[in-house]
């Protein structure tokens, strides 16, 4: 029963996915236009970002629509609201890409630090990883894998810490200040996608139980109630 | 939603004043119903209730409370025994020669089948409203004025009358031609007369039997807007195909569904029953699940 219902929840989970693949090619251009100071590739990210903005308003009016129409209840309520904060998640992620990529045009005339732009190499694959269980993880209603997403932006939000210690050791190097100033902004925006990631996790584990928690919060860094 | 990120020596600390301290708490107060659920008595108190049309067992076992002042809707597929049930409530099974009634209701704790109790007594307290309008072939007047001659209360008769026609928000459409024949009312208006005389007589408990399934979108809208002014005043339990009207104008819902036996015999059984928002947000039972996404039942 509700044949075309469910065909149109199908695609709307599939074009989420969809949306997922083409931030992920969006985010490999940002941090490969970062690595070998590209200005020409960080263009094409930034056009790129058309597409990923196409994609999101497009889900979401398939959405607007899909509520209109069907009055999803249930499970079915919980995949359409999820979805819907995912694919506003999915669409932050391509936005810090296009930052990452505006600065990499900025600073391209620059002196760069080696170890530094290692670990920005390091924190995005880490991001790629997240976004990567994220998605699968939606897509296979697998709470566990999204709940070890928290684990995984420790490591993101560790490096973007060793950045910042980084940055503030090249103070006193003329000439590096711009540029480091710089890059404390791009390990912002790899650190934000690792958020994202994590806020795509806690969607998977509202979509199954119902529940919505937040699997890390900085407001409360123990862990208590709130 | 801030994340885990580079601030940590930015951690809050214990604030000096605590904001749950200062306000009431708001989960506290938040829902009026589940605050009424833990300080008013249920209205009626439903154990092990099964009912029989002759051999044909047409539900079994059902057990649950009805919250005072609040809306409750059944819903459930056809034959899951809801109508049955919500005619267990003012014994309108008793009508029925072949229909016996097992188990107990407890009707503000007295034995609603007591052999004591009077079911005229029982109908005056917990009124019904059915699918179709059926006012009297009299005028509008009178269809109200029905109930309470019959019960000789006819003192301040047309304050009554007045009174459950606005109840029923009516009574501003038909205040200026009150000896006109109820029939020449429109759909909608007739059912709400059927709340007025309904109202007329001052129940506890208002029984509505699909009320609005035979009515236009603005007719429904308008019956379901008197359910949530009659709530404050009434305990109304409504049976309804129409999922959506239970997910809009009902505190808790109760999900009724059909077991097939052997026999091929088709018999209700009570599956959940919830706050309605839990029903229609995270049932616990796949079958509440298949029927209010619409994929079974």
């Amino acid at each position: 029963m509700r044949a075309e219902f469910q065909q149109d929840l199908d695609d709307l989970e599939a074009e989420l996915q969809g949306e997922g693949s083409i931030v992920l090619r969006s985010l490999r251009g940002a941090l490969n236009a970062l690595e070998t100071q590209d200005v020409e590739l960080a263009d094409e990210v930034i056009a790129f970002d058309d597409e990923v903005d196409d994609r999101y308003h497009g889900l979401e009016k398939r959405i607007e629509q899909l509520i209109a129409r069907q009055t999803p209840v249930a499970t079915d309520l919980r995949l359409v609201l999820a979805v819907l904060h995912s694919n506003m998640h999915l669409e932050r992620i391509g936005d810090q890409c296009v930052t990452i990529a505006k600065l990499t045009k900025l600073t391209s005339h620059l002196e760069t630090k080696r170890s530094l732009i290692a670990g920005f190499e390091e924190m995005g694959s880490r991001a790629e990883e997240m976004l990567r269980v994220a998605l699968e993880a939606f897509a296979n209603r697998d709470v566990d894998a999204a709940r070890s997403l928290s684990e995984l932006d420790e490591l993101i939000d560790r490096g973007n810490r060793d950045v910042t210690k980084q940055v503030l050791g090249l103070a006193g190097q003329p000439g590096m200040q711009e540029w480091g100033m710089r890059m404390i902004v791009v390990s912002r925006c790899l650190e934000r996608i690792g958020d994202n990631a994590v806020d795509i996790g806690e969607q998977t584990e509202y979509l199954v139980t119902g529940e919505f928690t937040e699997f890390t919060d900085a407001s409360h860094p123990e862990g208590r109630a709130h | 939603m801030l994340k885990g990120d580079d601030m940590e020596t930015a951690q809050a600390t214990e604030p000096a004043v605590r904001l749950d301290r200062v306000e009431p708490a708001i989960a506290d107060r938040s829902d009026p119903a589940a605050v009424a659920a833990v300080q008013v008595p249920p209205v009626f108190q439903v154990t092990g209730l099964s009912v029989t049309y002759g051999s044909h067992l047409a539900l079994a076992d059902v057990t649950m409370d009805i919250r005072s002042k609040a809306v409750t809707a059944f819903i459930g597929p056809s034959g899951c025994g809801k109508s049955t049930f919500i005619r267990c409530f003012n014994r309108l099974n008793d009508l029925i020669p072949s229909a016996r009634v097992t188990g107990q209701v407890l009707y503000h704790e007295d034995d609603l089948y007591s052999p004591t109790v009077d079911p005229v007594e029982v109908r005056k307290l917990i009124g019904m409203v059915f699918q179709k309008p059926n006012p009297f072939p009299k005028s509008i007047y009178d269809n109200v004025a029905f109930g309470p001659r019959v019960l000789r209360r006819k003192d301040e008769l047309d304050g009554r009358v007045e009174m459950a026609l606005r109840r029923a928000a009516l009574w501003d459409e038909v205040k200026d031609r009150l000896k006109t024949n109820a029939l020449s009312l429109s759909g909608g208006q007739q059912q709400r007369l059927c709340i007025a005389r309904c109202l007329a007589v001052e129940p506890d408990v208002i029984l509505m039997d699909e009320p609005a399934s035979a009515l236009d979108p603005i007719s429904t809208s308008a019956i379901e807007d008197l359910m949530h002014e009659l709530k404050t005043d009434y305990t109304i339990v409504v049976v309804t195909h129409n999922m959506q009207q239970a997910a809009r104008v009902a505190e808790m819902t109760a999900f009724f569904s059909v077991d097939v036996g052997e026999d091929g015999q088709r018999t209700g059984v009570l599956v959940e029953y919830d706050e309605t928002q839990t029903i229609f947000t995270t049932p616990a039972d796949p079958r509440t699940e298949g029927y209010v996404t619409g994929r079974f039942g």
